[in-house]
């Protein structure tokens, strides 16, 4: 009975104080309608569709860093198994990390040679992260030798025949 | 009698008393449709249908901001603010179900943003509506009585924390369901309801 009554007398406060509204408010809102309103972005949906699961945004984050852990490890042609997993997921961290910054100020370094006009030829796309004896970068030298920039951001100055050696077992160590 | 009105209550979630159930199922079904319709058009940036959200809505969100506490000068400025926030997540909207609690959520947001800004500013709340009892000096004892308890449940209300008042404004005086009222306070129903529970035994103690 209470509760019933109270909520009745809460209807009735609600009609009670129900305010008459400015006649030209409405006017004064409909002038700020933007000529073009934003249409629906498609690409924000899947953040959205988490964050309306009602899951927090930290866990939405989480979520869509390991889908995405998981789509490079099945489209990197990864073993499906719980240790190509982890490699995967090692292999990103390394990117992530310290390894990735050496990459990219290296490939900053490639771009400067190449606008000098240098014979350099940048190899960071396509070698395995975290694989500090894998060549960044070969800059041909003046002499005819090369200077080899390591993965681990170490250099050597090789020759020729010394550089084919280092892109051989490059080849191989990927093959295997 | 009264259990199976509460069961009916619960099972639609409105607050407000549902006359003939078979017009008000029809005007709910009708309401849906308006709410689908209207969400597609402002997904698709329809600028008239733009117009007709705001002849749908800025006095509901402006009553909602009064009792929310804020003056009159405050809600004006508060509903145009919601609306503009409106415009420009419109992306977030999903569909019709969801535009009450959508546009709900967004005016719930500029309030709190508004008072975490003046903090020290003093609540207008609906102690500043008026209520008051006929004058005329035939009104029955009953008539006197219930607006003497309407007093009291208003300062009842605005004397409860916000988040239990805010409650009780989205479900009782704004007349959104349940569900509709969790979405725009950004909780899960079982919250929602624990909030409006406690809210409604603080009230019954202090007026009834």
């Amino acid at each position: 009975m209470n509760e019933e009554k109270l909520t009745k007398l809460l209807n009735d406060l609600a009609d009670a104080t129900a305010e008459p509204v400015r006649p030209g408010l409405s006017e004064d809102i409909k002038q700020q309608i933007p000529q073009r309103l934003s249409p629906h972005k498609a690409g924000t949906d899947t953040i959205h569709i988490v964050i309306n699961l009602r899951i927090s945004k930290l866990a939405a984050a989480a979520v869509i860093i390991i889908t995405i852990l998981l789509c490079a490890g099945l489209f990197g042609g990864r073993e499906w198994t719980s240790d190509g997993i982890v490699d995967s997921i090692k292999d990103s961290l390394a990117w992530l990390g310290a390894g990735r910054a050496d990459v990219l100020a290296v490939r900053s370094k490639y771009e400067d040679l190449v606008r000098q006009g240098r014979h350099v030829v940048f190899y960071g796309d396509n070698i395995a992260p975290g694989d500090n004896s894998a060549i960044l970068m070969h800059l041909k030298l003046p002499d005819g030798k090369y200077r080899v920039v390591f993965g681990d951001g170490t250099t050597a100055i090789v020759n020729a025949e010394e550089l084919i050696e280092l892109h051989s077992r490059m080849l191989l160590k990927k093959t295997k | 009698m009264a259990k199976k009105a509460k069961l009916t209550e619960q099972k639609t979630g409105f607050a407000h008393p549902i006359s003939g159930q078979g017009d008000a199922d029809k005007k709910e079904k009708y309401l849906d449709q308006l709410r689908d319709s209207l969400a597609a058009r402002l997904r698709a940036g329809d600028h008239a249908a733009a117009g007709e959200f705001v002849d749908m809505y800025n006095e509901q969100i402006f009553l909602f901001m009064r009792r929310l506490g804020h003056d009159r000068q405050v809600s004006e400025d508060l509903t145009q603010e919601s609306f503009l926030q409106a415009w420009q997540h419109i992306s977030q909207l999903r569909n019709g179900k969801a535009l009450n609690g959508w546009l709900y959520r967004i005016a719930s947001n500029v309030s709190k943003l508004y008072w975490r800004k003046h903090k020290g500013r003093e609540m207008a709340s609906i102690e500043g509506i008026g209520i008051d009892a006929p004058e005329n000096s035939e009104a029955g004892g009953d008539i006197v009585e219930h607006y003497e308890q309407l007093g009291r449940l208003k300062s009842a209300v605005a004397c409860l924390p916000e988040k239990l008042r805010q409650a009780v404004v989205l479900h009782y005086m704004q007349h959104l369901t349940i569900a509709e009222a969790a979405q725009a306070a950004g909780v899960r129903e079982g919250t929602f309801k624990s909030r409006l529970n406690r809210a409604l035994e603080t009230l019954r103690k202090q007026v009834l």
